[in-house]
């Protein structure tokens, strides 16, 4: 039986952040657990047989914290699991009432208003570098040899895409918070 | 924060502002607030540890609660002048609603 599952990109196939509570607690339902989250963790999760459990996961992009910040979701019984990039992951075990740490409708468009935020300044670095190296391109094609050429081509094109992916996935959280809103 | 800012900022206030405030008439910290709202809402509202950070955060910065205490584990906090004012404000506002809605049940 296989007692190791490894998951690539995790984060980026669910970048709503209840999308990505629920799976990890789809993946404890199964037993399939991971204890510790480290910076690169939204590349590859490395997740361990073990028993099944019901875990409560919350999601929390915050890009500075006081340090009151851990001990207050501590003393209400969550355990921090780790960060990657600037978003804290927390869990908790439950019976019945599954816990909430976002319980009311302001904080959890806040929550979910910083993500976007977090996208979108990714979206602009993107969606710049995009447009200096299609201008470098256009206007200066003459002055750049035949092989750097093609290999700028293909990073304007490969900094193009992912401005539109995550152009759609602010759109789409946008959309998700409102909707969770109503 | 001016207190005419904070009556537009905070009234009509969110029952969540409401609560964190009006257990901070004593000096608590996070959990405590929790408890508390619990206990006097007969468990209608159990406040959340990430809606309970937010909300103190910006009660904080706005000059609504102050720091009592600060050790590792525990901060304890306190409303001010301004933030017993603000919820006054939003008391004298409630109290009106309910003048307003009586003869509804009264009927």
């Amino acid at each position: 039986m296989r007692t190791k599952k490894i998951v690539f990109f995790s984060a980026f196939k669910r970048v709503i952040p209840e999308d990505f509570e629920n799976w990890l607690e789809k993946m404890a339902l199964e037993g399939w657990h991971i204890e510790r989250i480290r910076q690169w963790s939204s590349i590859i999760m490395i997740f361990r047989k073990g028993e099944p459990k019901k875990y409560r996961f919350v999601y929390d992009l915050r890009a500075v914290a006081s340090k009151d910040y851990i001990s207050t979701y501590k003393q209400f019984g969550w355990q921090f699991l780790g960060q990657m990039a600037s978003v804290n992951i927390w869990r908790m075990e439950y019976k019945d009432d599954r816990p909430e740490a976002f319980t009311d409708k302001d904080s959890v468009t806040g929550r979910n208003n910083r993500t976007v935020a977090a996208v979108s300044i990714s979206f602009s670095i993107f969606l710049i570098a995009a447009i200096a190296m299609a201008v470098a391109l256009i206007f200066f094609s003459s002055g750049i040899p035949e092989s750097d050429r093609i290999q700028l081509i293909i990073a304007s094109v490969f900094f193009t895409v992912l401005a539109v992916i995550l152009g759609c996935v602010m759109i789409y959280i946008h959309k998700g918070s409102k909707q969770s809103t109503r | 924060m001016h207190k005419e800012k904070a009556i537009k900022k905070y009234i009509p206030m969110t029952e969540t502002m409401f609560f964190i405030l009006l257990s901070l008439q004593q000096e608590q910290h996070g959990y405590g607030i929790m408890l508390h709202t619990k206990n006097i809402t007969n468990k209608r509202i159990t406040l959340g540890a990430g809606t309970i950070y937010n909300s103190l955060s910006r009660l904080e910065k706005d000059g609504l609660i102050k720091t009592v205490s600060e050790d590792d584990r525990k901060k304890t906090y306190i409303a001010t002048k301004l933030g017993k004012t603000i919820l006054k404000i939003e008391a004298k506002r409630l109290i009106e609603l309910c003048e307003n809605v009586k003869s509804l049940l009264e009927e």
